[in-house]
């Protein structure tokens, strides 16, 4: 046992070589972010709340926000080239968070339902 | 202990860096990137945490959020949000460079991102110190309104219908410091109460017919819009505001912090191909502090942006 | 015992000249240290600290409840030691008791690592435990917090004049404490597992400690934020929490809840993990059903965040969402129920020996059938609206606390005692205290389920007379109680110095922290083990010589 001892640990993580990222992706990346932030910027000053349905505008700039931090999460933060327990890692702090707004609501949104109120 | 020691050192190879609880280096970068990963998932509830506020008081009162966030200067919010991008990209080129083993590009992007990320403290100070100045800060005591303000404010009191619009906290800004007073003396108010006087959110949603059932009991008193009343729900949102915009600065600050110390590392020539995830968990931590900004944005400057631009609902 | 291991101790009899607690003695050497044994050790004492006052306000609070009036403490004392009680007891002692001490010492050794993937955190944690529990030792000093331990708003804001912001700046920062040690047991099951040491070849408890860290680091940051903003809603009278200007109370349950709830699995998980040690070990048998006792844990883990609201079924939550937490709740009782079948089935057929840490099991799956039957009366949406706020919910999650999770922690304290100290204790005396413990403990608590059934509400300093006989009962169980659990100290302290010294496997097991010697050396391990066996694994495979194993089963490191 010299040199050559290496630990279990998750059979998929031995990556001793760093994984360099093409530089296009970086850009691309970059161009997305600031393109989002611009339309972000214009979707909101437009009315979609009354022309298309009440949540319009925050719900299209929740999906461009959406948009940018997966492409932040995968290229810069190098997900897309990670190991699974690291998108699992990712992925689980995003449900959780849903959990919690979720379960939350749950009991706002219902208040006033009136289940056995008739 | 001592003749363990001995065994490991005789009989390993122990690169620079290697901590001893590890056996090769694959195994500590996988746990310093795995541990920062799990960092920034419980970040990502410490953060949770105040969206969940947020949501709960957006849907209860979205009229108030509308009227404070129209009140936050989206020009500077989106220039901040321009900056931290670019801070970002930078921040990715400083970890590109570190893991091809380049240090004086490394040295470079480092600083460039720090810089970044000093701007946007900078911006984050401007628009802080522009509340402080218009009265909009949401604890007593640390407001400054000048009499002018006082008087105009109280002049409008009265009527509901007071005009709304893009207000320039530069404008108000500059008044506080005298520049444009034609009275030539200032007046502190006192009480640095948080002041809101403008309810006109609320009569175009009543008109609109779009107000929440929340909303009709929580503005009014006695069938009439009440200003204290609304007032105290957009003292919530700013509330929220400060609350999350400077929790994020402090996450900024300590990213500063970090940086510093890379900075130092990095201009010693410590990181290399072999050698690079203190770069990249710091990396992973910076570009976190990045995302919560993508959503800050939208969710704080501009939610109630389409009523400066004509719209009602 | 035919089927005992024949481990071959060759490795392991040569005592290492030195080993963990020998390697340095000064005081520096202790609070500056990175191994993970001896910050196990630091959290030993300062836990213990907080539990023996912790203890002291829980006698207070038994004392004053001897006679119907409130004589010996008034009201507005009483409702700071009942709070402190609280406090003290679930923040920093049952959170932190088996993780800190047990999980630290333990974890990497039961996986064959060196130290925790990150020592210099590990210690850093226990310094924001000491900070925390700092702060909140100030705040007592000064006056102490009367609001309950759940710091309900308005109590702790309009309506308190107490010490809330000292008590939730400690408790924020003793979260970090918590949150830290979740994090380095995650990455070092993740990474640090010793060659053949797969995932399912881990002790229970490993797996017990993995779910726990889970809770920890998801739910601590919410109730740091949350305690965050109610100091900010105290120092600027903000209204997030003030329904009189626009803010919402049950806001607060939520956040605090949606913490506080999964806490609870984070004070019974590790307990848990332990009885499944226990269990195996001292039956001398493969458990019943290693997956699904390790799928439970998670399980748990992930369901305990779905059912926070059953802390709020009559604090004016919408009836919808009291319906849908009660129905996860009942959800979440199934994995614990496998548990105990498990536990059960693993008994059957058993050679089982009756040593000190097996009777404190066998206590635990006992009471914490009782403590978790009836949580399933409280979660049920109907019945709840009797009992809740009477002392039938007091004596669910003392039945659940301390019957479960501090009869786990006793148990597990003494079976890993020879390897922790290298002495052994003395067995006579460690029985007794057992069961001195068992009878004080169901006696102290079972009346009070009575008692909540009868209407006693919890949390006033006197109550009718109609009441007495039953309190008196229980006061006199929590004597007794007490006395069981000053027995212990008194006889462990005493084996540190005086006992006999215990065999690198006392109880001779096949467990990887009984192949190092008692107690270990600073790195563990002479030299990193390989794993080979099945965990529990009593066959005689699993007593193979290191080397022999190596060659029959091919292992190629």
């Amino acid at each position: 046992m010299a040199e050559g001892y290496k630990t279990a640990g998750d059979a998929e993580h031995q990556h001793a070589e760093p994984h360099i990222v093409p530089l296009i992706y970086y850009f691309g990346v970059f161009a997305v972010l600031v393109f989002g932030t611009i339309i972000t910027y214009f979707v909101a000053t437009v009315d979609l709340d009354g022309r298309l349905f009440p949540g319009a505008n925050t719900l299209i700039a929740l999906l461009i926000a959406f948009f940018k931090m997966t492409c932040v999460v995968l290229i810069f933060m190098h997900v897309r080239w990670s190991s699974r327990l690291i998108w699992l890692t990712a992925i689980a702090g995003f449900f959780w968070l849903a959990i919690m707004f979720a379960f939350t609501m749950q009991d706002y949104l219902t208040r006033s339902a009136g289940v056995f109120t008739g | 202990m001592a003749h363990v020691a001995d065994i490991h050192d005789e009989h390993h190879y122990h690169p620079p860096g290697l901590q001893h609880q590890f056996e090769d280096m694959g195994q500590q970068q996988e746990s310093a990137s795995i541990g920062m990963w799990m960092f920034l998932v419980q970040e990502i509830m410490f953060f949770g945490g105040l969206f969940t506020v947020y949501l709960v008081f957006r849907s209860k009162y979205p009229m108030a959020f509308a009227a404070g966030s129209n009140h936050l200067d989206a020009f500077w919010g989106g220039l901040n949000t321009l900056v931290l991008i670019v801070s970002s990209l930078t921040m990715a080129m400083a970890v590109r460079s570190a893991q091809l083993g380049k240090r004086n590009l490394q040295v470079v992007f480092i600083i460039l991102t720090m810089i970044f990320g000093a701007v946007f403290l900078g911006v984050k100070a401007i628009e802080y110190s522009a509340k402080y100045h218009e009265g909009i800060v949401p604890v007593s005591g640390l407001n400054l309104k000048t009499d002018k303000e006082i008087r105009e404010s109280d002049e409008s009191a009265g009527s509901p219908q007071a005009p709304v619009g893009r207000q320039d906290p530069n404008e108000s800004l500059n008044t506080a410091l005298g520049d444009h007073d034609s009275h030539g003396e200032k007046y502190v108010n006192t009480r640095g109460d948080f002041l809101w006087k403008d309810t006109s959110l609320v009569v175009q949603a009543q008109q609109g017919n779009y107000l929440t059932s929340d909303e009709k009991i929580a503005y009014f008193s006695n069938g009439e819009i009440s200003q204290a009343k609304f007032q105290d729900k957009v003292r919530i949102f700013f509330f929220i505001y400060f609350v999350m915009t400077g929790l994020h600065a402090l996450h900024m600050i300590v990213g500063l912090g970090i940086m510093t110390w890379l900075l130092w590392k990095a201009w010693l020539g410590t990181f290399s191909a072999l050698y690079y995830s203190p770069v990249e968990i710091s990396g992973l931590y910076w570009h976190f502090v990045d995302i919560v900004w993508i959503f800050l944005f939208p969710l704080l400057y501009l939610l109630g942006r389409h009523f400066l631009h004509g719209g009602g609902h | 015992m035919q089927n005992v291991n024949p481990i071959n101790f060759e490795k392991i009899k040569e005592e290492p000249k030195v080993n963990y607690l020998t390697n340095g003695f000064t005081v520096k050497s202790w609070l500056l240290t990175k191994d993970h044994k001896r910050i196990a050790i630091l959290y030993l004492i300062t836990v213990s600290a907080f539990f023996a006052l912790g203890g002291t306000y829980a006698s207070l609070i038994r004392l004053e409840l001897l006679t119907p009036a409130s004589d010996l403490l008034q009201s507005g004392t009483y409702n700071r030691v009942f709070t402190q009680h609280g406090i003290i007891m679930v923040f920093f002692f049952l959170i932190p008791s088996i993780p800190a001490i047990l999980g630290n010492f333990l974890i990497p050794i039961m996986i064959g690592a060196k130290d925790l993937a990150f020592p210099k955190i590990n210690l850093l944690s226990w310094y924001f435990y000491i900070i925390g529990g700092s702060l909140t030792l100030y705040a007592l000093l000064q006056g102490g917090v009367d609001t309950g331990w759940t710091f309900y708003t308005p109590y702790s804001t309009t309506f308190s004049n107490s010490y809330v912001m000292a008590v939730g700046l400690g408790i924020f920062i003793n979260g970090f404490s918590s949150i830290l040690t979740g994090l380095n047991f995650i990455v070092t099951i993740h990474t640090m597992r010793a060659p053949g040491m797969t995932w399912f070849r881990m002790p229970l408890f490993v797996w017990a400690h993995y779910a726990t860290s889970l809770v920890m680091l998801l739910g601590t940051p919410v109730i740091a934020i949350t305690v965050l903003l109610l100091a900010l809603e105290r120092l600027a009278r903000i209204g997030i929490f003030d329904p009189a200007i626009g803010g919402d109370p049950i806001l607060f349950q939520h956040l605090f809840w949606f913490y506080s709830h999964p806490a609870v699995y984070i004070m019974i998980l590790p307990g848990m993990g332990v009885i499944s040690e226990l269990i195996s070990n001292f039956s001398r048998k493969k458990i019943f059903g290693y997956e699904f006792i390790a799928f439970s844990s998670i399980a748990i883990a992930v369901f305990g965040f779905l059912v926070w609201g059953h802390h709020m079924f009559v604090s004016g939550q919408s009836v919808y969402a009291g319906l849908v937490f009660s129905f996860l709740t009942m959800v979440v009782s199934v994995p614990s129920a496998i548990k105990v079948f498990n536990w059960s089935a693993t008994l059957y057929k058993g050679q089982i020996s009756y040593d000190t840490p097996m009777l404190y099991a066998l206590f635990f799956i006992g009471l914490f059938l009782i403590g978790g039957l009836t949580g399933l009366f409280l979660g049920s949406i109907g019945l709840t609206v009797h009992l809740t706020d009477t002392y039938f919910i007091v004596a669910h999650f003392h039945y659940v606390m301390v019957g479960g999770q501090v009869l786990a922690y006793l148990g597990g304290l003494h079976y890993w005692w020879p390897k922790i100290t290298g002495k052994m204790y003395s067995e006579f005396w460690s029985k007794i205290a057992a069961i001195i413990i068992f009878v004080g403990f169901n006696l102290t608590f079972f009346p009070q389920f009575i008692l909540g059934y009868m209407g006693m509400p919890r949390r006033y300093a006197s109550y009718p007379p109609e009441f007495q006989v039953l309190n008196i009962f229980s006061t006199a169980g929590a004597s007794i109680l007490a006395i069981g659990l000053i027995i212990p100290l008194i006889y462990l302290t005493y084996s540190i110095f005086f006992g006999e010294k215990a065999s690198a496997n006392p109880w001779l097991l096949p467990g990887l922290e009984w192949r190092t010697s008692s107690p270990p050396p600073t790195e563990n391990f002479e030299e990193t083990p390989i794993v080979y066996w099945e965990a529990y694994d009593f066959t005689e495979e699993s007593g193979l010589d290191l080397e022999d194993a190596r060659n029959k089963y091919k292992v190629t490191v």
